[in-house]
């Protein structure tokens, strides 16, 4: 059934259709409308779950643990100064491989405080150990909250999920989002126990660990978090042959035939791209995109594949790693390490704090690009767009 | 896995006899979520989760969520935290779940300092005690972890010492038939922290008690009742010039701490 729905609409329809059991959350802009809409179910009956009105978000986080630990689906939703908050119980999801999904609306982080969308909350915790999937849009957003249960439970998985979407440009912006049914989802998602505090079967969790045992610990989750993505291909498959969309697993590709400037990003400057690839190709311009999903795990192999025979790969960064750059450059660039000739990879750090990036910014991106690379001029580690 | 004369282990191992076997027990950053076990062994017969240093109720709070909406009946959920992980860092996520008014136990076994991390002082420290960061003795009196807690109007509180293990004992007892929040706060030295003997910790725990400074009660539905009435009174010096701690009480020092106790003939 087709709905309009925002992106903290579609969140909070996921949770229902995905029946989550806890709910732990924190109020913090804007996400808070998604938290008070599973609320409402709850309060109508259209969901059977316990909303636990935690007093923090490092609580929140808390408190899914314990949930997730005694065998129920928790999910919690949060992002920027809360997810930061929290960041300390993330390695406690991940380390002892709890299937907890958390929805992240994702906001710079102060300061200065901003409310605005960046994606630098995600990736400050990108080595929490947890799967980090971008959404596009709204109906990606509904989508992948539910395929990020049974990611997150899959027993060759166990691991901690977030799905990102960015504030306002996405929680509060309206789209079409069809909505699967129920009984669809019921099948998709089976009931899953599998309870570490059970007083039938007592085990002590989380002990003192010596040098002798935690490496190899860190190792097996390493394994999972690498291996997963296999498992996501393989769910978004399934979960196309269930509703019609599939959303390439790891990545997105659009236009790839023929391309040699082939953009790469997250989240809502995919959908930008788009727009502008398609203006580009209208004016008979060889251009390509690349829209990473999954940026943990990193897809390394496939976007070594997809890019090797471009001449330049464009890549929008709406993050900063200060002192470094941006997050996906580098993670593009180490995938291509090694090869003979491969492209050249221009890195744009774009969007921070909400800075509006329209298609026609990223034709002239393009433009900037196209001009270095004809007068054969390397890139730069990485250029602020719009300010140097 | 603690040390010879452990208060925690004794007051966990009291707990244990009322608790028995369909108990889930979260324990934060302490003595007492280390000397259960490590590496891959453990002595808990019960599940057991060693928690962050601030959520062990938040995380209490998630596990009674699971039970119930798996309709799993008839579980103690129990966060067991020192005094730390009650008066201090753990405190928001304490109170959070005092107002809620979650269906768990939490119970605060108290040495009155951070032993966990080499003996600092901390909210429940007493006035004028030496620590390893108030080396000139605590220039400021304990926080009253009772009067914050029984403030939150609690389905259940009490206090309860090691020394008299059947008040202990008898109290969880009735705490597991309540419903809602319930909160225990028992006094557990630590010899190493308090400077006293490793054979004295019980005996110094029942001076406490006896001399008032420590007293024995329990509230429930709002009404307060005195539970055990110590044999004998003694003065406060009795008990506090035995630890080391206090060496450094001054005649002042003592009047102050008398004071708090009450008069000896009251």
């Amino acid at each position: 059934m087709r709905q309009l729905l925002n992106g903290n609409e579609a969140a909070a329809m996921a949770a229902r259709l995905a029946r989550v059991e806890v709910l732990a959350s924190y109020p913090i802009t804007p996400a808070a409308p998604a938290m008070e809409q599973i609320v409402r179910f709850i309060a109508e009956g259209k969901l059977k779950a316990k909303f636990i009105r935690v007093e923090s978000d490092h609580s929140a986080l808390a408190a899914a643990v314990g949930a997730a630990l005694a065998g129920a689906r928790p999910l919690v939703i949060t992002n920027s100064q809360g997810l930061a908050y929290m960041s300390e119980v993330l390695y406690h999801a991940s380390g002892l491989r709890l299937p907890i999904v958390m929805a992240v609306v994702n906001r710079g982080l102060a300061a200065p405080h901003t409310r605005f969308p960046d994606h630098g909350d995600a990736i400050a915790q990108e080595a929490s150990g947890w799967v980090q999937l971008f959404c596009e849009n709204n109906q990606e957003v509904l989508d992948t909250l539910i395929q990020a249960y049974r990611l997150a439970e899959d027993e060759r998985v166990r691991l901690p999920v977030m799905v990102h979407y960015e504030s306002y440009i996405q929680s509060h912006t309206r789209e079409v989002v069809e909505v699967p049914s129920e009984e669809a989802i019921d099948r998709f998602l089976p009931l899953y126990r599998r309870p570490a505090l059970d007083v039938d079967n007592p085990q002590a969790v989380n002990v003192v660990t010596g040098p002798d045992l935690y490496m190899d610990y860190k190792h097996q989750q390493d394994k999972a978090l690498q291996g997963s993505r296999e498992v996501l291909r393989e769910i978004d498959l399934a979960y196309a042959g269930l509703t019609g969309r599939a959303w390439g697993g790891t990545l997105g590709v659009y236009r790839l035939d023929g391309a040699e400037y082939i953009f790469v990003t997250m989240g809502s400057l995919a959908s930008t791209c788009r727009e502008a690839v398609d203006m580009l190709r209208e004016g008979g311009l060889p251009v390509g995109l690349l829209k990473i999903r999954s940026f943990r795990p990193f897809p390394r192999e496939e976007v070594r594949s997809l890019l090797r025979d471009a001449r330049a790969a464009i890549v929008l960064d709406k993050n900063i790693v200060y002192g470094s750059g941006g997050a996906l450059a580098r993670e593009v660039r180490a995938s291509l390490y090694g090869l003979a000739r491969g492209p050249f990879v221009y890195s744009y750090i774009a969007g921070l704090g909400g800075r509006d990036v329209t298609s026609e910014d990223a034709v002239r991106i393009y433009k900037m690009v196209e001009e270095k690379v004809k007068a054969n001029l390397e890139p730069l580690p990485y250029e602020w767009y719009g300010i140097e | 896995m603690g040390c010879r004369g452990c208060g925690a282990a004794i007051a966990v191992r009291q707990a244990m006899e009322a608790l028995g076997s369909r108990t889930i027990i979260v324990i934060p950053a302490s003595c007492m979520a280390t000397i259960g076990g490590s590496g891959l062994k453990t002595a808990w017969r019960i599940p057991f989760y060693h928690s962050l240093f601030e959520c062990a109720p938040a995380v209490a709070s998630g596990i009674r969520a699971a039970l119930e909406v798996q309709e799993i009946k008839k579980i103690n959920v129990v966060s067991w935290a020192g005094d730390a992980g009650t008066a201090d860092i753990g405190f928001q996520s304490l109170t959070g779940a005092a107002e809620r008014n979650e269906d768990i136990i939490h119970v605060c076994y108290d040495n009155e300092s951070y032993m966990n991390t080499g003996g600092q002082a901390g909210g429940t420290t007493p006035f004028r005690a030496w620590t390893s960061d108030t080396p000139s003795g605590k220039p400021t009196r304990h926080k009253d972890m009772l009067a914050i807690m029984a403030a939150h109007k609690p389905a259940y509180l009490a206090t309860a010492s090691i020394a008299y293990p059947e008040d202990f004992i008898t109290k969880l007892n009735r705490a597991k038939e309540i419903k809602g929040f319930r909160y225990i706060h028992v006094l557990a030295p630590c010899h190493r922290g308090w400077g006293i003997k490793e054979e004295e910790t019980v005996e110094m725990a029942r001076l406490a008690v006896e001399c008032g400074l420590w007293e024995l009660y329990e509230i429930r539905a709002g009404e307060r009742r005195v539970t055990v009435i110590p044999e004998r009174k003694i003065p406060v010096k009795e008990y506090l010039l035995r630890q080391q701690r206090f060496r450094t009480l001054s005649e002042e020092d003592l009047a102050f701490f008398q004071a708090e106790a009450g008069a000896l003939n009251g």
